[in-house]
């Protein structure tokens, strides 16, 4: 499985759906500070995305940086072990991309939700798709 | 159980400084939120016959039920206040982020009170509240006040300001909201007369719903509603989707009913220069949506002014087409952007600003007006940027428009307030009433003057119902009137009512909120909100004498396809007097007591 996401600029309308559906399939909640994909607004140029890139970030330099070993890649999927975080915030400097936030003093990250995002099947122009759809 | 609401509203006392937390009580919670919400605590704590600009007045900003939610198409927030534009009560609403972010502030909304003694803009993080000098931003226009607010308090904010016109008490200043606009009825005067120039959200709580398995099928079906219309060719807002409100000029213009010249012609033969496929074929188009919509009818176009350097505009949306287009007889799609960004910077409603524009013009062209410097000519561009300047500069003849188009039609006096196209000092919408009888009944009728947000306008234009009778209509109208005020109680987009069944209003309250109430309950809460309305109205002075139209709408539309449509005296007051008994009203629009009985609104009886 290609683990990633396939960027359209041009089309992301920065509606927000898929903070919106992320943040629902994480806490139960619409809580956009939770969300592991942010949207940045730029008009009139495009939007910044900050989410994970998997596959296509080149190092994955979070799971070198990070102390404890928290972090690892698993079929493609990086994820953050929380009950190993000590919460240095190592890897939020680390990310190119902005996608690693903190809550509580723990990281957290996209973790793809296992292969099926949710916020990929909200997105209602396409301009955010998985990394395999094509 | 958890609701989606806070039952919770920010108070703040600008002249103390201060900010409490307000627990809403059952009485205001029973009319939902939104419209409703600000009508009743307006009703209720102000005397309706206050100077709209006096720290008696409130500024009541409110979120619904549905705000902050997965729900789509629901990212409007409402503002309630005494207007100084028509001095009626007004609502008025704007798009884009702010509301979801007040949401997650968590609370329901913001009361300001008072007024300060010096400018100041407000950072509200969840509930605290900072005051901030403004001094920087005085006399800034409203990007740049938003953009020094995010410079300051972080990026990650939504905010809402006002511009020169709002700091200097211009009858139709609105307050902007990262380019979106609360336009009508002059909100931005308010917040001026309270020194306040800009507010700033940032919230951090999630925003739940009582029923997490059913709200999520209501959104589920709706979202699959919305990308069904929206991948039609000719529903409406599926072309919204495409290219913008500025979809519907052709259409509108191909009926005659395209408002041209200040209103004399219903046909604009420069119309397809201006109108939204005109913009997406000639200049970068990007779509971008408010909060959580996947209609995204905003577009931004990025193009040289003639000056030329390179600019970007989001818009024009489709009234402001006819009020710095097509009633001002300006067919440059380069010159309408400009005259939009005077109005953004400034922070001026587009529609009353073009319609008391198009008035001025007419009136210079009989040597009754004029401005040094200025020919004052409709399809001029130096007249049309510069006046709107002057206007938001409160400079030379701005200030004497400056205070609405019918107060400066009664100072010019003779018979300028024949062609001055308002409605209780507010400018028309891009609709006319000659052409769409219903329309006419639901400007003449509406509680804020000259509204186009309660009016059959795509029954009327679609042929659903025929435009050109007034037969049925009074019916008709108040149930659009009643409709619209129920759904603004959750701040619903317009549009979405287009292309959704009314029965998922209520079913959302009850998912959302874990309240039950009927499709009939609903409706009736808003039936309840137009009559408060109207009580305030009627309390402030106003009554039948008011409810009229400009005397150019008794006289035949000029232009192709108009097919010289009219409304005769006297079939416009049959119209009205049919209204007033549909509403429960007696001859001269007041509500008898028997009506309020009814409707559960014992405790105003004392407005009679």
């Amino acid at each position: 499985m290609a683990v990633g996401f396939i960027f359209d600029f041009e089309n992301c309308t920065e509606c927000e759906r898929c903070m919106i559906a992320c943040s629902l399939a994480k806490t139960g909640k619409v809580l956009l500070a939770e969300s592991r994909i942010r949207i940045s607004r730029s008009w009139p140029k495009l939007p910044v995305i900050s989410v994970c890139r998997f596959d296509s970030c080149e190092n994955q330099p979070c799971i070198d940086v990070c102390p404890v070993s928290a972090i690892s890649n698993e079929d493609g999927i990086v994820r953050i072990d929380k009950d190993v975080c000590i919460g240095c915030e190592a890897c939020v400097s680390a990310c190119p991309y902005g996608a690693i936030g903190m809550k509580d003093d723990i990281a957290f990250k996209c973790d793809f939700c296992g292969g099926d995002p949710a916020c990929v099947k909200e997105c209602v122009t396409g301009a955010l798709k998985k990394g395999d759809d094509e | 159980m958890s609701s989606s609401m806070f039952d919770t509203i920010l108070r703040i006392n600008l002249k103390e400084e201060t900010a409490k937390e307000w627990t809403v009580p059952g009485n205001v919670r029973e009319y939902i939120g939104g419209i409703g919400y600000g009508t009743k605590i307006l009703i209720d704590e102000v005397d309706p016959g206050i100077d709209p600009l006096s720290p008696e007045n409130l500024c009541i900003i409110t979120v619904g039920p549905l705000t902050g939610t997965s729900a789509p198409m629901h990212p409007q927030t409402c503002i309630v206040t005494k207007s100084p534009l028509t001095g009626t009560i007004l609502n008025c609403y704007s798009g884009g982020f702010l509301g979801a972010e007040i949401k997650f502030c968590g609370i329901d909304g913001v009361i300001l009170e008072s007024a300060g003694d010096q400018w100041k803009l407000l950072l509200i993080e969840d509930r605290k509240v900072t005051f901030v000098p403004a001094e920087p931003v005085m006399g800034k226009g409203t990007a740049e006040t938003e953009a020094y607010m995010r410079s300051n308090f972080g990026e990650d904010i939504r905010t809402m300001s006002i511009g020169r016109a709002g700091e200097k008490s211009v009858a139709m200043a609105g307050v902007f909201s990262e380019t979106r606009t609360f336009g009508r009825g002059g909100a931005g005067a308010v917040l001026g007369s309270k020194k306040i120039k800009g507010i700033a959200f940032r919230g951090t709580k999630g925003v739940d719903v009582a029923d997490r398995s059913l709200f999520s099928q209501i959104v589920s079906r709706n979202m699959e509603g919305i990308k069904e219309a929206c991948s039609q060719e000719y529903n409406l807002v599926g072309m919204f989707s495409r290219v913008g409100t500025g979809a519907g000029v052709g259409l509108i213009n191909s009926k005659g009913a395209l408002a041209t010249r200040n209103h004399t012609y219903g046909n604009f033969d420069k119309g397809s220069n201006i109108d939204g496929y005109a913009y997406a074929k000639n200049f970068y188009t990007r779509r971008i949506a408010c909060y959580g919509c996947p209609v995204h009818c905003g577009m931004i176009h990025t193009f040289k002014k003639q000056n030329g350097t390179e600019s970007w505009l989001r818009g024009p949306e489709y009234e402001t087409m006819f009020s710095l287009g097509s009633d001002l007889c300006n067919g440059d799609p380069v010159i309408l952007a400009e005259a939009n960004q005077i109005c953004e910077e400034y922070g001026m409603d587009t529609l009353t600003t073009g319609v008391t524009a198009a008035w001025a013009f007419e009136m210079a062209g009989k040597g009754l007006l004029k401005e040094p410097g200025l020919k004052l000519e409709f399809g001029d561009a130096d007249s049309i940027l510069g006046l709107l300047r002057k206007i938001g500069e409160r400079e030379g003849i701005g200030g004497l428009l400056a205070l609405g188009p019918k107060r400066a039609a009664e100072a010019l006096g003779g018979d300028s307030i024949n062609t001055a196209m308002q409605i209780k000092n507010s400018g028309f919408a891009a609709w006319m009433p000659r052409r769409m009888k219903g329309v006419a009944l639901a400007f003449a009728t509406s509680n804020r003057g000259a509204c186009h947000k309660r009016a059959p306008i795509g029954a009327e234009i679609m042929g659903h119902i025929d435009m050109d009778t007034t037969e049925g209509k009074p019916l008709v109208v108040k149930g659009i009137q009643d409709a619209v005020n129920a759904i603004f109680t959750l701040i619903t987009c317009r549009f979405h009512e287009f292309i959704t069944e009314h029965s998922v209003y209520p079913e959302y309250v009850t998912a959302a909120t874990g309240r039950e109430i009927s499709p009939d309950e609903f409706i009736r809460i808003g039936e309840k909100i137009w009559n408060l309305e109207r009580l305030f109205n009627i309390k402030a002075g106003f009554g039948r004498k008011d409810d009229i139209l400009p005397e150019r709408c008794f006289h035949p539309v000029l232009g192709e396809n108009s097919e010289n449509a009219v409304m005769e005296h006297q079939q416009f007051e049959d119209m009205l007097t049919e209204y007033y008994t549909v509403r429960g009203w007696n001859s001269e629009g007041v509500p008898t007591k028997e009506t309020l009985d009814g409707l559960g609104l014992e405790e105003y009886i004392q407005y009679l």
